[in-house]
């Protein structure tokens, strides 16, 4: 039963699976929602699927330097949930509601 | 063999199950909790992965200060439910869900087709290697990356900095206007 052995036998390709679908699941919501902040979650489960592959690839090919990677990918997602939240603030302060079509307005 | 295989497939149906709640729940505290249920049940699939210290920090500093920071902004909102929570339009939403999908399709096609041509074999090469030690990632972080490191700290002080001048600017980011 090939079939059953690739189900049962889990290996690099499942991680890296579940990663893809994760990274489709953060660019729908991206790309669905109106909410600022909802999409700055949506980026944030597309930055965890890149995580989680940089840690599978590390796991099974014993190189650390993914981790490190992911160390740095971790750092960087907080400073850019840290920005982003700041201009939903300074969206919400002058229009009362966080949508992204307010965007457009934020020039200069 | 089993052994492996049912938390792997228990968590990663909850990882894609919390991960669809994320992104269609209506209220965005909704939102925020099962994304922090995702970003937990992600670090335990990190601490099966033979890297302990990457899941502690994902549970600490994703699932713990960045979530604790999206929900403080959402309660600074004091959002209620909204009413258009989806972007309009039946045919372009169509056309971004399927192109999401054939994004989808076009990477598991490729890591099925490409893991036959990398080195490493698909048989659980990892499980038998003993979990990696905060002292081996502190090593190789304190001496090849140090700079990195370093130019990460300086990075995190000028958002500190920026976030905060941002959200203080009376009227938004254009009060000249």
């Amino acid at each position: 039963m090939p079939m059953t052995e690739a189900f049962l036998n889990v290996g690099l390709n499942h991680y890296l699976i579940l990663s893809a679908l994760l990274f489709t699941m953060g660019m729908i919501g991206v790309l669905m929602r109106k909410n600022v902040i909802v999409i700055l979650m949506g980026i944030e489960l597309m930055l965890n699927a890149v995580n989680l592959s940089f840690i599978s690839f590390s796991s099974y090919s014993g190189n650390l330097n993914g981790q490190i990677m992911v160390f740095f990918v971790m750092t960087i997602a907080a400073a850019e949930a840290a920005v982003g939240l700041a201009l939903a603030v300074a969206i919400y302060k002058r229009y009362k509601e966080i949508n992204i079509r307010f965007f457009e307005q934020l020039r200069g | 063999m089993l052994g492996a295989a049912i938390p792997f497939y228990i968590l990663s149906f909850l990882v894609l199950f919390f991960a669809y709640k994320t992104i269609t729940s209506p209220n965005p505290i909704h939102c925020a909790l099962h994304l922090a249920i995702t970003m937990i049940n992600l670090a335990f699939i990190f601490f099966g992965l033979n890297s302990p210290f990457i899941g502690g920090v994902q549970l600490v500093v994703y699932a713990g200060a960045v979530m604790v920071l999206f929900v403080m902004v959402l309660m600074l909102f004091d959002l209620k439910t909204e009413v258009r929570a989806f972007s309009r339009g039946l045919f372009s939403s169509f056309l971004k869900v399927a192109s999401s999908g054939f994004l989808a399709g076009i990477l598991i096609v490729g890591v099925l087709m490409s893991t036959d041509m990398l080195d490493v074999t698909s048989d659980s090469v990892g499980v038998g290697v003993k979990a990696t030690s905060s002292t081996d990632i502190a090593l190789l972080l304190f001496n090849q990356y140090v700079f990195a490191f370093e130019v990460l700290g300086l990075l995190l002080l000028l958002v500190a900095v920026g976030a905060v001048a941002v959200s203080r600017i009376p009227g938004g980011t254009h009060a000249n206007d």
